[in-house]
């Protein structure tokens, strides 16, 4: 009846309230990727980059994955996103509003509908696919120990591939960004 | 009589919510309850920590340089954080005209929400953990990562040249401290077998031979390992001596030049909460978290051990604030990369070499050897860049 | 909160990374609009990982791990040679790197 919904919350706010803990950060996070798409001014932009990538952090804790989600915060938040910024300081041209990155000519619009055209396809995809009506099944466990497990046994080689690949990625961009010396 | 101090914060938290249970309230309601209770009790014992650092810090740093601190306000200047606390709020709020006010305002709440944050996985006694993650050292580095954001909006956000400047040099020390604080903080997660800051307690627990604790410090690798975090503490907590982003002689204060009043009192918290949280870090990572020293000590409670571990440590930073002078940007940034970063990697090998030799005498030797043997080169290579010879003088003789 | 509503906020993410690459002519925001669509992709294999019928096999965590790793390296990397062409040709806009126009 009309006090079935209002019964559930009061029985057990935190259960009826669930699945809001992922979707709220993921409505922040779509906000913020479109103000950092959108944005103007280079630094806000960034800066809302990071914001978004806190909250795509924050769903992977929500939905369960507390490792990925912690890594994404560690390497997105702490890394990427202070590279990003470090870089736009060093390139930046006088006046930061003023220069040429507003967006300019037909290349928004088309890029807009080139973006839109995409998101409807995949909707109809998404929306009109039976896998994807399954409910939500039981929390999962995904301990540390476990992932530890798995990378340094089935998937070693992965691991010590991204190693190098990070290691040759750490070479190349300081050969890169060095200054020649006369 | 121990075992009841011992219970007495956690039994007293029981009593309340039973108390709070028999008036019918609903078990969500009590849960919530317990965690606010939880999270008020740290951030009250912490800011009340903060408080005594703030006039003890000043008055261990006037004893060292021969002079009396603040002793005016209360018995021997206790009360002095009353006085700065009345003097931060009432001063003018400055914005300056072409800055950035939204990222100017936020700065100091980014960096004061992740110094609070990560008190919430220390381990402050036996089954005291306000929350218990299964990755929390992860936790503890990926929300201190959120430090380096608002350095940086707070340096940008003043458009200020010095601001800028301050700001880009705080990161790059930030990160450059960052890898061999990790580095030590996974070699001992490594050895413990687990990410949760109670597991690496409860590794570091018995007693060798009756009475040495097993406090990974006490090992060759633990050694080297706790004194990289230390290192990499202080300059994450832009202490001296590497408190160049923040040095009144250098750029003026750096990203904190155009702040006054409160959001510098925000910023001067999280700087002291900051330092006590990565002090209880390194006291749960390398000295036993809250385990007593030797085994009839156990008498005092456990909460007291891991607060009086953490007040030596924060005493021990302070103690080197006074003693060392300020690095340079270069010689920081060269002594985290070319030093701290191999040695870390040292200490990692070491760590592994005494796992795997078996945990014997010989492997305390292999591990020994194997950190003291980086340790030299690296060392000689450094020191002999700079001569320690009496100095002449040209033109004074 | 079905396996639908999570894919569609990902391809929502990933429309609006494929939009800020495609009209900007910053070469930095390009690259934030790379991050936004490999964030998505990511939370493509956590939404699945999530909603799967056997969730002791980690490799939707696993894969988000690596790609995160992956997607650290090429920002540095793309942020490196982006600070090199604004040092060699003075301008981060991507239509000024034309010099092999024909």
């Amino acid at each position: 009846m009309m006090c079935d919904p209002l019964q559930s919350l009061f029985d057990d706010p935190v259960k009826f309230l669930a699945p809001w803990f992922v979707l709220v950060p993921a409505l922040v996070l779509l906000a913020s990727a479109a103000a950092a798409a959108v944005m103007r001014n280079l630094i806000h932009a960034a800066l809302c980059l990071t914001l978004s990538f806190i909250a795509l952090g924050i769903v992977f804790i929500a939905l369960g994955a507390e490792f990925v989600g912690l890594v994404q915060l560690l390497v997105s938040v702490g890394a990427v996103a202070m590279v990003i910024v470090f870089a736009i300081l060093l390139t930046r041209p006088d006046q930061l509003e003023q220069s040429r990155t507003a967006l300019a000519g037909l290349r928004p619009a088309g890029g807009a509908a080139a973006a839109f055209a995409l998101l409807a396809t995949l909707l109809g995809f998404i929306f009109a696919s039976p896998l994807a009506g399954k409910p939500l099944p039981a929390a999962a466990a995904a301990p540390v120990a476990k992932i530890g497990e798995a990378l340094m046994g089935d998937h070693v080689v992965a691991l010590i591939v991204t190693g190098v690949l990070l290691t040759a990625a750490l070479v190349g961009a300081a050969v890169l960004a060095m200054e020649d010396r006369p | 009589m121990s075992g009841l101090l011992e219970s007495a914060p956690l039994a007293l938290m029981a009593w309340f919510l039973g108390l709070l249970g028999a008036f019918g309230v609903p078990a969500w309601a009590l849960e919530a309850i317990s965690a606010l209770i939880s999270i008020g009790a740290v951030i009250g014992v912490f800011l009340g920590l903060f408080a005594l650092a703030s006039v003890m810090e000043r008055k261990i740093l006037a004893r060292v340089q021969n002079r009396l601190g603040p002793n005016r306000v209360g018995p021997c200047g206790l009360l002095q954080p009353v006085a700065d606390g009345i003097k931060m709020i009432t001063k003018e709020d400055l914005v300056p005209r072409g800055a950035d006010r939204v990222v100017h305002f936020l700065a100091p709440v980014v960096m004061m929400v992740p110094a609070l944050l990560v008190l919430a996985i220390l381990p402050y006694g036996r089954g005291m953990v306000p929350a218990e993650l299964d990755a929390g050292i992860l936790f503890f580095f990926a929300v201190g990562a959120g430090t380096e954001v608002a350095v940086f909006m707070a340096g940008w956000g003043s458009n200020n040249k010095y601001s800028i400047l301050g700001a880009m040099r705080a990161i790059a020390q930030l990160i450059s401290y960052e890898i061999p604080l990790v580095m030590a903080g996974v070699t001992a997660a490594m050895i413990a077998g687990s990410l949760m800051p109670s597991a690496i307690v409860a590794a570091q627990g018995g007693f060798a031979f009756g009475f040495i604790p097993q406090w990974f410090v006490l090992t060759p690798w633990g050694f080297t390992a706790g004194l990289i975090f230390f290192i990499g503490a202080l300059a994450e907590s832009n202490r001296s001596p590497f408190d160049l982003p923040e040095g009144e002689s250098e750029l003026v204060a750096g990203h904190l030049t155009e702040y006054s009043g409160f959001k510098y009192a925000t910023f001067f918290m999280a700087e002291y909460v900051g330092m006590f949280a990565i002090c209880g870090m390194l006291v749960t990572l390398f000295f036993g978290g809250w385990q007593a020293p030797l085994p009839f000590l156990t008498i005092v409670p456990s909460w007291a051990w891991f607060f009086g571990k953490v007040c030596a440590v924060a005493f021990t930073m302070i103690w080197v604030r006074a003693t060392l002078p300020r690095l340079r940007i270069d010689h920081l940034l060269a002594f985290a990369w070319k030093f701290l970063l191999p040695m870390s990697f040292a200490a990692f090998f070491s760590a592994a070499c005494w796992h795997f030799a078996g945990r014997g005498w010989a492997a305390w030797l292999l591990s020994l050897v194997v950190v003291a043997v980086p340790y030299l080169a690296f060392g000689s290579h450094f020191s002999s860049r700079f001569s320690t010879s009496r100095r002449t003088y040209r033109f004074s003789e | 909160m079905t396996l639908q509503i999570l894919l569609a906020i990902s391809a929502a993410l990933f429309a609006l990374g494929l939009a800020a690459v495609l009209s900007r002519s910053n070469a930095v925001m390009i690259l934030i609009g790379i991050e936004l669509m490999l964030g998505a992709a990511n939370l493509n294999f956590i939404a699945f990982w999530r909603f799967s019928d056997n969730p002791a096999d980690l490799t939707g965590i696993l894969f988000a791990i690596f790609s995160i790793a992956v997607a650290a390296a090429e920002a540095a990397v793309g942020l490196a040679i982006i600070i090199l062409a604004h040092r060699n040709l003075r301008s981060v806009e991507a239509d000024d790197a034309s010099q092999l126009k024909g």
